[in-house]
Protein backbone atom coordinates (compact mmCIF):
# COMPACT_ATOMS: atom_id res chain seq x y z
CA UNK A 1 0.00 0.00 0.00
CA UNK A 2 2.86 2.58 0.87
CA UNK A 3 4.24 1.79 -2.25
CA UNK A 4 1.61 4.02 -4.23
CA UNK A 5 1.85 6.18 -1.90
CA UNK A 6 6.10 6.80 -2.27
CA UNK A 7 5.51 6.35 -6.12
CA UNK A 8 2.95 9.42 -6.36
CA UNK A 9 5.43 11.27 -3.90
CA UNK A 10 8.04 10.68 -5.78
CA UNK A 11 5.80 11.86 -9.20
CA UNK A 12 4.62 15.23 -7.42
CA UNK A 13 8.71 16.12 -6.44
CA UNK A 14 9.61 15.17 -10.34
CA UNK A 15 6.56 17.25 -11.96
CA UNK A 16 7.80 20.71 -9.96
CA UNK A 17 11.70 20.40 -9.39
CA UNK A 18 12.09 23.97 -8.52
CA UNK A 19 9.53 23.75 -5.84
CA UNK A 20 11.72 20.99 -4.63
CA UNK A 21 15.08 22.34 -4.73
CA UNK A 22 13.51 26.09 -3.04
CA UNK A 23 12.24 23.92 -0.13
CA UNK A 24 15.56 21.71 0.12
CA UNK A 25 17.76 24.20 0.28
CA UNK A 26 15.89 26.51 2.74
CA UNK A 27 15.65 23.14 5.15
CA UNK A 28 19.34 22.17 4.42
CA UNK A 29 20.40 25.92 4.97
CA UNK A 30 18.29 25.68 8.74
CA UNK A 31 19.90 22.59 9.36
CA UNK A 32 23.68 23.45 8.44
CA UNK A 33 23.55 26.34 10.70
CA UNK A 34 21.97 24.42 13.21
CA UNK A 35 24.65 21.60 12.99
CA UNK A 36 27.27 24.58 13.32
CA UNK A 37 25.55 26.01 16.23
CA UNK A 38 25.05 22.88 18.04
CA UNK A 39 29.08 22.33 17.54
CA UNK A 40 29.61 26.19 18.59
CA UNK A 41 27.27 25.11 21.94
CA UNK A 42 28.99 21.75 22.63
CA UNK A 43 32.60 23.45 22.29
CA UNK A 44 31.79 26.29 24.67
CA UNK A 45 30.36 24.03 27.14
CA UNK A 46 34.00 22.30 27.03
CA UNK A 47 35.48 25.35 27.54
CA UNK A 48 33.94 26.80 30.28
CA UNK A 49 33.90 23.24 31.83
CA UNK A 50 37.85 22.89 31.00
CA UNK A 51 38.14 26.43 33.31
CA UNK A 52 36.04 25.56 35.56
CA UNK A 53 36.87 22.49 36.74
CA UNK A 54 41.09 23.68 36.52
CA UNK A 55 42.57 23.57 40.28
CA UNK A 56 41.24 26.60 41.95
CA UNK A 57 42.80 26.20 45.82
CA UNK A 58 46.21 25.04 46.31
CA UNK A 59 46.95 23.94 50.17
CA UNK A 60 50.39 23.68 50.68
CA UNK A 61 51.61 21.06 53.32
CA UNK A 62 54.04 21.54 55.73
CA UNK A 63 57.34 20.17 55.00
CA UNK A 64 56.97 17.63 58.44
CA UNK A 65 53.80 15.93 57.21
CA UNK A 66 53.79 12.52 56.27
CA UNK A 67 51.87 10.58 53.48
CA UNK A 68 49.48 9.11 55.74
CA UNK A 69 48.02 12.70 57.14
CA UNK A 70 48.48 13.69 53.64
CA UNK A 71 46.48 10.81 52.73
CA UNK A 72 43.92 11.09 55.50
CA UNK A 73 43.51 15.05 54.01
CA UNK A 74 42.65 13.79 50.54
CA UNK A 75 40.20 11.50 52.10
CA UNK A 76 38.79 14.09 53.82
CA UNK A 77 38.25 16.22 50.64
CA UNK A 78 37.38 13.75 48.58
CA UNK A 79 33.99 13.47 50.85
CA UNK A 80 33.30 16.74 50.53
CA UNK A 81 30.73 17.12 48.05
CA UNK A 82 31.40 20.88 47.35
CA UNK A 83 35.34 19.91 46.39
CA UNK A 84 36.24 17.91 42.99
CA UNK A 85 39.60 17.25 41.07
CA UNK A 86 41.36 16.55 44.01
CA UNK A 87 45.03 15.98 43.12
CA UNK A 88 48.39 15.53 45.37
CA UNK A 89 51.68 17.51 43.80
CA UNK A 90 54.64 15.79 45.68
CA UNK A 91 57.90 18.01 46.14
CA UNK A 92 59.31 16.58 43.30
CA UNK A 93 56.61 16.78 40.99
CA UNK A 94 56.32 20.23 42.48
CA UNK A 95 59.84 20.69 41.21
CA UNK A 96 59.40 19.37 37.77
CA UNK A 97 56.62 22.05 37.12
CA UNK A 98 59.21 24.95 38.63
CA UNK A 99 61.63 23.38 35.95
CA UNK A 100 59.42 23.52 33.10
CA UNK A 101 57.98 26.86 33.66
CA UNK A 102 62.00 28.17 34.11
CA UNK A 103 62.63 26.28 31.03
CA UNK A 104 64.50 29.44 29.47
CA UNK A 105 66.82 29.89 31.96
CA UNK A 106 67.96 26.17 32.69
CA UNK A 107 70.46 28.06 35.89
CA UNK A 108 67.29 29.09 38.29
CA UNK A 109 66.19 25.15 38.18
CA UNK A 110 69.64 23.41 39.08
CA UNK A 111 70.39 25.95 41.62
CA UNK A 112 67.14 24.37 43.76
CA UNK A 113 66.50 21.21 45.07
CA UNK A 114 62.81 19.35 45.68
CA UNK A 115 63.29 19.73 49.15
CA UNK A 116 62.71 23.60 48.71
CA UNK A 117 59.26 22.83 47.61
CA UNK A 118 56.43 22.26 49.24
CA UNK A 119 54.00 19.47 48.45
CA UNK A 120 50.62 20.61 47.74
CA UNK A 121 46.77 19.07 47.32
CA UNK A 122 45.11 20.91 44.29
CA UNK A 123 41.55 21.00 43.96
CA UNK A 124 38.45 22.81 42.87
CA UNK A 125 35.23 23.82 44.11
CA UNK A 126 31.79 23.04 42.27
CA UNK A 127 30.70 26.70 42.94
CA UNK A 128 32.94 29.45 43.13
CA UNK A 129 30.72 31.23 46.08
CA UNK A 130 31.54 27.83 47.97
CA UNK A 131 35.74 29.10 47.80
CA UNK A 132 35.83 31.34 51.03
CA UNK A 133 34.57 28.69 53.50
CA UNK A 134 36.20 25.50 51.91
CA UNK A 135 39.44 27.84 51.95
CA UNK A 136 38.62 29.12 55.67
CA UNK A 137 38.46 25.04 56.50
CA UNK A 138 41.60 23.86 55.10
CA UNK A 139 43.13 26.58 56.74
CA UNK A 140 42.50 24.76 60.13
CA UNK A 141 44.17 21.79 58.93
CA UNK A 142 47.05 20.76 61.23
CA UNK A 143 49.42 19.37 58.36
CA UNK A 144 48.31 23.03 55.89
CA UNK A 145 51.35 25.42 55.65
CA UNK A 146 49.20 28.05 53.73
CA UNK A 147 46.62 28.09 51.13
CA UNK A 148 46.62 29.64 47.43
CA UNK A 149 43.69 30.84 45.79
CA UNK A 150 43.61 30.93 41.96
CA UNK A 151 41.52 33.53 42.42
CA UNK A 152 40.60 36.43 44.56
CA UNK A 153 37.44 36.41 46.25
CA UNK A 154 36.27 39.77 46.44
CA UNK A 155 36.65 41.74 42.90
CA UNK A 156 39.12 38.96 41.38
CA UNK A 157 39.87 39.33 37.99
CA UNK A 158 41.30 36.23 37.17
CA UNK A 159 40.04 32.26 36.67
CA UNK A 160 37.19 33.23 38.61
CA UNK A 161 37.00 36.44 36.08
CA UNK A 162 37.55 33.69 33.37
CA UNK A 163 35.24 31.69 34.18
CA UNK A 164 32.32 34.05 34.22
CA UNK A 165 33.29 35.87 31.03
CA UNK A 166 32.79 32.45 29.44
CA UNK A 167 29.55 31.99 31.38
CA UNK A 168 28.34 34.92 29.54
CA UNK A 169 30.13 34.05 26.48
CA UNK A 170 28.74 30.77 26.60
CA UNK A 171 24.82 31.89 27.28
CA UNK A 172 25.09 34.33 24.35
CA UNK A 173 26.37 31.87 21.94
CA UNK A 174 23.22 29.68 22.78
CA UNK A 175 20.63 32.15 22.95
CA UNK A 176 21.75 33.89 19.74
CA UNK A 177 22.25 30.37 18.60
CA UNK A 178 18.88 28.74 19.33
CA UNK A 179 17.28 32.18 18.58
CA UNK A 180 18.68 31.83 14.77
CA UNK A 181 18.00 28.14 14.56
CA UNK A 182 13.87 29.01 15.48
CA UNK A 183 14.13 31.56 13.12
CA UNK A 184 15.41 29.36 10.07
CA UNK A 185 13.15 26.69 11.26
CA UNK A 186 9.85 28.67 11.39
CA UNK A 187 10.97 30.19 7.48
CA UNK A 188 11.73 26.22 6.56
CA UNK A 189 7.93 25.79 8.13
CA UNK A 190 6.25 28.31 6.25
CA UNK A 191 8.39 27.44 3.17
CA UNK A 192 6.75 24.43 3.37
CA UNK A 193 3.61 25.26 4.11
CA UNK A 194 3.76 27.22 0.94
CA UNK A 195 4.54 24.28 -1.14
CA UNK A 196 2.52 21.90 0.39
CA UNK A 197 -0.49 24.46 -0.46
CA UNK A 198 0.68 24.98 -4.01
CA UNK A 199 0.80 21.30 -4.02
CA UNK A 200 -3.19 20.90 -2.91
CA UNK A 201 -4.02 23.70 -4.87
CA UNK A 202 -2.72 22.04 -8.37
CA UNK A 203 -4.11 18.57 -7.35
CA UNK A 204 -7.80 19.81 -6.34
CA UNK A 205 -8.74 18.05 -9.34
CA UNK A 206 -7.22 14.72 -8.62
CA UNK A 207 -8.35 15.38 -5.05
CA UNK A 208 -12.20 15.37 -5.78
CA UNK A 209 -12.30 12.56 -8.07
CA UNK A 210 -10.11 10.15 -5.01
CA UNK A 211 -12.61 11.36 -2.86
CA UNK A 212 -15.61 10.23 -5.04
CA UNK A 213 -13.95 6.97 -5.55
CA UNK A 214 -14.10 6.49 -2.01
CA UNK A 215 -10.64 7.64 -0.40
CA UNK A 216 -10.17 7.90 2.53
CA UNK A 217 -8.86 11.77 4.36
CA UNK A 218 -5.82 9.52 5.32
CA UNK A 219 -5.41 7.95 1.73
CA UNK A 220 -5.19 11.49 -0.13
CA UNK A 221 -2.82 12.97 2.39
CA UNK A 222 -0.13 10.04 2.50
CA UNK A 223 1.66 10.94 -0.47
CA UNK A 224 1.57 14.90 0.52
CA UNK A 225 2.96 14.34 3.82
CA UNK A 226 5.84 12.10 2.33
CA UNK A 227 6.55 14.61 0.18
CA UNK A 228 7.16 16.83 2.88
CA UNK A 229 8.99 14.43 4.99
CA UNK A 230 11.22 13.75 1.93
CA UNK A 231 12.14 17.17 1.47
CA UNK A 232 12.64 18.06 5.36
CA UNK A 233 15.19 14.14 5.36
CA UNK A 234 16.95 15.37 2.12
CA UNK A 235 17.23 19.50 3.70
CA UNK A 236 18.28 17.74 7.00
CA UNK A 237 21.01 15.03 5.58
CA UNK A 238 22.45 17.64 3.33
CA UNK A 239 22.82 20.87 5.45
CA UNK A 240 24.34 18.54 8.18
CA UNK A 241 27.09 17.02 5.70
CA UNK A 242 28.05 20.25 4.39
CA UNK A 243 28.67 21.39 7.76
CA UNK A 244 30.27 18.39 8.67
CA UNK A 245 32.71 18.97 6.14
CA UNK A 246 33.47 22.76 7.04
CA UNK A 247 33.69 21.35 10.39
CA UNK A 248 36.60 18.56 9.76
CA UNK A 249 37.98 20.52 7.22
CA UNK A 250 38.61 23.07 10.41
CA UNK A 251 39.02 20.68 13.23
CA UNK A 252 42.99 20.79 13.07
CA UNK A 253 43.65 24.58 12.51
CA UNK A 254 41.19 24.94 15.73
CA UNK A 255 42.35 22.17 17.94
CA UNK A 256 45.90 23.48 17.63
CA UNK A 257 44.70 26.87 17.99
CA UNK A 258 43.51 26.28 21.37
CA UNK A 259 45.86 23.92 22.05
CA UNK A 260 45.44 22.12 25.55
CA UNK A 261 41.77 23.88 26.40
CA UNK A 262 39.80 20.59 24.90
CA UNK A 263 37.68 22.41 22.47
CA UNK A 264 36.62 19.36 20.76
CA UNK A 265 37.51 15.78 21.18
CA UNK A 266 40.27 14.63 19.98
CA UNK A 267 39.12 10.99 20.03
CA UNK A 268 37.40 10.32 16.42
CA UNK A 269 34.98 7.85 17.72
CA UNK A 270 33.59 10.26 20.07
CA UNK A 271 33.15 13.04 17.74
CA UNK A 272 31.17 11.11 15.28
CA UNK A 273 29.23 9.60 18.10
CA UNK A 274 28.07 13.42 18.92
CA UNK A 275 27.79 14.38 14.96
CA UNK A 276 25.51 11.23 14.79
CA UNK A 277 23.23 12.44 17.75
CA UNK A 278 23.15 16.12 16.21
CA UNK A 279 22.29 14.09 12.82
CA UNK A 280 19.08 12.26 15.00
CA UNK A 281 17.98 14.97 16.66
CA UNK A 282 17.68 17.29 13.70
CA UNK A 283 16.22 14.31 11.35
CA UNK A 284 13.37 14.12 14.35
CA UNK A 285 13.42 18.49 14.11
CA UNK A 286 12.90 17.56 10.49
CA UNK A 287 10.47 15.11 10.33
CA UNK A 288 8.29 17.67 13.26
CA UNK A 289 8.62 20.82 10.87
CA UNK A 290 7.25 18.60 7.71
CA UNK A 291 4.67 16.74 9.60
CA UNK A 292 3.32 20.36 11.26
CA UNK A 293 3.53 22.47 7.84
CA UNK A 294 1.88 19.62 5.37
CA UNK A 295 -0.75 18.98 7.81
CA UNK A 296 -1.59 22.75 8.51
CA UNK A 297 -1.43 22.94 4.89
CA UNK A 298 -3.95 20.53 4.68
CA UNK A 299 -6.03 21.74 7.51
CA UNK A 300 -6.33 24.70 5.82
CA UNK A 301 -7.44 23.30 2.39
CA UNK A 302 -10.39 21.92 4.08
CA UNK A 303 -11.69 24.51 6.54
CA UNK A 304 -11.66 26.20 2.57
CA UNK A 305 -13.74 23.73 1.19
CA UNK B 1 -30.26 -2.83 -2.51
CA UNK B 2 -31.47 0.64 -2.95
CA UNK B 3 -34.49 2.35 -1.95
CA UNK B 4 -35.28 6.47 -2.43
CA UNK B 5 -38.58 7.50 -0.25
CA UNK B 6 -40.34 10.50 -0.64
CA UNK B 7 -36.81 12.51 -1.44
CA UNK B 8 -36.58 15.89 -2.19
CA UNK B 9 -33.77 18.28 -2.66
CA UNK B 10 -33.52 22.04 -2.64
CA UNK B 11 -30.48 24.55 -3.67
CA UNK B 12 -32.01 27.68 -2.18
CA UNK B 13 -34.97 28.29 -3.65
CA UNK B 14 -34.47 26.06 -6.62
CA UNK B 15 -36.21 23.01 -6.13
CA UNK B 16 -34.17 19.96 -8.21
CA UNK B 17 -35.92 17.23 -6.90
CA UNK B 18 -39.44 16.74 -5.35
CA UNK B 19 -40.68 13.71 -3.87
CA UNK B 20 -38.74 11.13 -5.43
CA UNK B 21 -39.18 7.51 -4.84
CA UNK B 22 -38.10 4.28 -6.06
CA UNK B 23 -36.18 1.01 -5.43
CA UNK B 24 -33.54 -0.77 -7.82
CA UNK B 25 -33.39 -4.77 -6.58
CA UNK B 26 -30.08 -6.96 -7.16
CA UNK B 27 -28.76 -7.44 -10.64
CA UNK B 28 -30.97 -4.86 -12.13
CA UNK B 29 -30.52 -2.22 -15.28
CA UNK B 30 -32.41 0.74 -14.66
CA UNK B 31 -31.77 3.66 -16.37
CA UNK B 32 -32.81 7.28 -15.34
CA UNK B 33 -33.74 9.47 -17.91
CA UNK B 34 -34.82 13.17 -18.99
CA UNK B 35 -33.79 16.48 -20.43
CA UNK B 36 -31.27 18.69 -18.99
CA UNK B 37 -31.56 19.77 -15.51
CA UNK B 38 -34.28 17.39 -14.84
CA UNK B 39 -32.06 15.79 -11.92
CA UNK B 40 -30.66 12.53 -12.96
CA UNK B 41 -27.13 14.21 -12.06
CA UNK B 42 -28.64 14.79 -8.55
CA UNK B 43 -30.26 11.62 -7.66
CA UNK B 44 -26.87 9.65 -8.51
CA UNK B 45 -24.40 12.67 -6.29
CA UNK B 46 -27.30 11.90 -3.48
CA UNK B 47 -26.81 8.14 -3.59
CA UNK B 48 -22.64 9.08 -3.28
CA UNK B 49 -23.34 10.94 -0.42
CA UNK B 50 -21.88 14.17 -2.13
CA UNK B 51 -24.98 16.05 -0.14
CA UNK B 52 -27.93 15.00 1.61
CA UNK B 53 -31.08 15.50 0.59
CA UNK B 54 -33.90 18.09 1.84
CA UNK B 55 -36.14 15.31 3.04
CA UNK B 56 -36.92 11.90 2.20
CA UNK B 57 -34.45 8.82 3.08
CA UNK B 58 -31.90 6.82 0.80
CA UNK B 59 -31.74 3.57 1.71
CA UNK B 60 -28.41 1.28 -0.23
CA UNK B 61 -27.85 -2.19 1.44
CA UNK B 62 -30.79 -1.72 3.65
CA UNK B 63 -28.62 1.58 5.21
CA UNK B 64 -30.40 4.36 5.54
CA UNK B 65 -27.22 6.38 4.08
CA UNK B 66 -28.57 9.66 4.80
CA UNK B 67 -27.24 9.17 8.15
CA UNK B 68 -24.36 7.86 7.89
CA UNK B 69 -21.51 10.24 9.65
CA UNK B 70 -19.42 11.90 7.17
CA UNK B 71 -16.20 9.77 8.05
CA UNK B 72 -18.33 6.41 6.79
CA UNK B 73 -18.73 7.92 3.68
CA UNK B 74 -15.09 6.78 1.64
CA UNK B 75 -16.42 3.07 2.74
CA UNK B 76 -20.17 3.48 1.12
CA UNK B 77 -18.52 4.78 -1.89
CA UNK B 78 -16.08 2.22 -2.32
CA UNK B 79 -18.96 0.02 -2.30
CA UNK B 80 -20.20 1.67 -5.44
CA UNK B 81 -18.19 2.42 -9.12
CA UNK B 82 -19.03 5.22 -10.71
CA UNK B 83 -18.53 6.03 -14.52
CA UNK B 84 -19.12 9.78 -15.31
CA UNK B 85 -19.49 11.88 -18.70
CA UNK B 86 -16.21 13.78 -18.51
CA UNK B 87 -14.67 10.40 -17.77
CA UNK B 88 -12.96 11.80 -14.02
CA UNK B 89 -10.25 9.47 -14.73
CA UNK B 90 -6.41 10.61 -12.37
CA UNK B 91 -4.53 12.74 -15.49
CA UNK B 92 -1.36 12.29 -14.00
CA UNK B 93 -1.40 8.33 -13.75
CA UNK B 94 -1.13 5.62 -16.39
CA UNK B 95 -4.04 3.46 -17.14
CA UNK B 96 -2.54 0.68 -14.72
CA UNK B 97 -2.12 3.18 -11.88
CA UNK B 98 -6.00 4.40 -12.46
CA UNK B 99 -6.84 1.11 -11.69
CA UNK B 100 -4.06 0.37 -8.94
CA UNK B 101 -5.68 3.39 -7.29
CA UNK B 102 -8.57 2.26 -7.07
CA UNK B 103 -7.68 -1.36 -5.84
CA UNK B 104 -5.19 0.10 -2.98
CA UNK B 105 -8.23 1.89 -1.82
CA UNK B 106 -10.38 -0.79 -1.33
CA UNK B 107 -7.40 -2.57 0.50
CA UNK B 108 -6.56 -5.51 -2.12
CA UNK B 109 -3.00 -7.00 -1.28
CA UNK B 110 -0.45 -5.53 -4.32
CA UNK B 111 0.23 -9.23 -5.32
CA UNK B 112 -3.68 -9.63 -6.04
CA UNK B 113 -2.81 -6.74 -8.95
CA UNK B 114 -1.84 -7.17 -11.27
CA UNK B 115 -3.66 -10.71 -12.11
CA UNK B 116 -7.26 -8.18 -11.57
CA UNK B 117 -5.39 -5.28 -13.93
CA UNK B 118 -4.55 -8.04 -16.71
CA UNK B 119 -8.40 -9.13 -16.36
CA UNK B 120 -10.54 -5.86 -16.29
CA UNK B 121 -8.28 -4.32 -19.28
CA UNK B 122 -8.55 -7.36 -21.11
CA UNK B 123 -12.36 -7.19 -20.12
CA UNK B 124 -12.80 -3.48 -21.41
CA UNK B 125 -10.22 -4.08 -24.83
CA UNK B 126 -7.20 -1.74 -23.14
CA UNK B 127 -4.90 -4.35 -22.33
CA UNK B 128 -2.61 -2.95 -25.22
CA UNK B 129 -2.62 0.61 -23.86
CA UNK B 130 -1.97 0.13 -19.83
CA UNK B 131 1.20 1.80 -19.78
CA UNK B 132 -0.15 5.17 -21.47
CA UNK B 133 -1.49 8.06 -20.00
CA UNK B 134 -5.16 9.63 -19.84
CA UNK B 135 -3.78 12.16 -22.29
CA UNK B 136 -3.02 9.82 -24.85
CA UNK B 137 -6.08 7.80 -24.57
CA UNK B 138 -9.15 8.60 -27.16
CA UNK B 139 -12.87 9.57 -25.48
CA UNK B 140 -14.19 5.90 -25.56
CA UNK B 141 -10.90 4.83 -24.46
CA UNK B 142 -11.33 6.94 -21.64
CA UNK B 143 -14.67 5.75 -20.37
CA UNK B 144 -13.86 2.00 -21.15
CA UNK B 145 -10.67 3.18 -18.67
CA UNK B 146 -13.30 4.30 -16.26
CA UNK B 147 -15.61 1.87 -16.77
CA UNK B 148 -12.72 -0.38 -15.68
CA UNK B 149 -11.64 0.92 -12.55
CA UNK B 150 -15.25 1.09 -11.87
CA UNK B 151 -15.35 -2.52 -11.70
CA UNK B 152 -11.92 -3.12 -10.06
CA UNK B 153 -13.26 -2.90 -6.77
CA UNK B 154 -16.21 -5.75 -7.36
CA UNK B 155 -18.58 -3.05 -6.60
CA UNK B 156 -22.31 -3.78 -5.75
CA UNK B 157 -23.94 -0.93 -7.89
CA UNK B 158 -22.50 0.87 -10.70
CA UNK B 159 -23.80 4.95 -11.30
CA UNK B 160 -23.19 5.93 -15.22
CA UNK B 161 -23.81 9.21 -15.69
CA UNK B 162 -23.96 10.04 -18.95
CA UNK B 163 -20.93 7.82 -19.84
CA UNK B 164 -21.84 8.01 -23.69
CA UNK B 165 -22.36 11.91 -23.16
CA UNK B 166 -18.94 12.69 -25.20
CA UNK B 167 -18.82 9.79 -27.10
CA UNK B 168 -19.96 9.15 -30.99
CA UNK B 169 -22.73 6.77 -31.71
CA UNK B 170 -20.14 3.72 -32.40
CA UNK B 171 -17.96 4.09 -29.23
CA UNK B 172 -21.64 4.85 -27.05
CA UNK B 173 -22.52 1.45 -28.71
CA UNK B 174 -19.11 -0.19 -27.19
CA UNK B 175 -20.00 1.26 -23.75
CA UNK B 176 -23.41 0.07 -23.75
CA UNK B 177 -22.56 -3.61 -24.56
CA UNK B 178 -19.62 -3.35 -22.02
CA UNK B 179 -21.99 -2.12 -19.40
CA UNK B 180 -24.89 -4.83 -20.59
CA UNK B 181 -22.01 -7.75 -20.51
CA UNK B 182 -21.33 -6.57 -16.92
CA UNK B 183 -24.98 -6.49 -15.90
CA UNK B 184 -25.37 -9.41 -17.15
CA UNK B 185 -22.92 -10.87 -14.68
CA UNK B 186 -24.92 -9.69 -11.72
CA UNK B 187 -23.78 -6.22 -11.14
CA UNK B 188 -26.81 -3.27 -10.59
CA UNK B 189 -26.46 -0.59 -13.04
CA UNK B 190 -28.19 3.19 -12.74
CA UNK B 191 -27.79 4.89 -15.58
CA UNK B 192 -28.56 8.63 -16.11
CA UNK B 193 -28.43 9.48 -19.69
CA UNK B 194 -30.60 11.89 -21.86
CA UNK B 195 -29.95 9.63 -25.16
CA UNK B 196 -32.90 8.02 -26.44
CA UNK B 197 -32.15 5.71 -29.02
CA UNK B 198 -29.72 4.06 -25.81
CA UNK B 199 -32.57 3.46 -23.87
CA UNK B 200 -34.72 2.63 -26.71
CA UNK B 201 -32.32 -0.19 -27.91
CA UNK B 202 -31.43 -1.50 -24.37
CA UNK B 203 -35.25 -1.54 -23.62
CA UNK B 204 -34.43 -1.95 -19.90
CA UNK B 205 -36.61 -0.41 -16.99
CA UNK B 206 -36.52 3.53 -17.38
CA UNK B 207 -37.73 6.21 -14.23
CA UNK B 208 -38.12 9.44 -16.61
CA UNK B 209 -37.91 12.81 -14.92
CA UNK B 210 -38.98 16.40 -15.35
CA UNK B 211 -38.12 19.39 -13.62
CA UNK B 212 -37.48 17.69 -10.73
CA UNK B 213 -40.64 15.39 -10.98
CA UNK B 214 -40.91 11.85 -11.38
CA UNK B 215 -43.24 11.15 -14.66
CA UNK B 216 -43.05 7.87 -15.49
CA UNK B 217 -41.85 5.07 -13.30
CA UNK B 218 -42.02 1.99 -15.98
CA UNK B 219 -41.77 -1.52 -13.81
Amino acid sequence: MIKIHLKQAASYIRRSPFQALASISVLGLTFFVATIISILVFSSNRVLNYFETRPQIIAFIKNDADDGKINTLREKLNNDTRVKNIRIVTKAEALEIYKKATADNPLLGELVSPSIFPASIEFSVINLSLAKEVIEETKKEDIVESVGFTASLEGGSTLGDVVERLKTITFYIRAAGIGFVIFLGATSFFVLLVVISMRITTRREEVEILELMGASPGFIRTPIILEAIYYAMVGVVMGWSMAVVLILYTVPTIISYFKTIPILPTNALNFMEILMIILATELAAGILIALGGSLLALGRTAKKK
Amino acid sequence: MLKLTNVSKNFGKIKALENISFEVADGEFVFLTGPSGAGKTSILRLILREFLPSNGTIEFDGQDITKLPRKKIPELRQKIGVIFQDFKVLPERTVRENIEVALALKNIPDREWSETIKELLSLVGLDLRANLFPSQLSGGELQRLALARALSVSPKLILADEPTGNLDWKTADTIMDLLLKINKEGKTIIMATHHKLIVDKMKKRTIKLKEGRMIIKDD
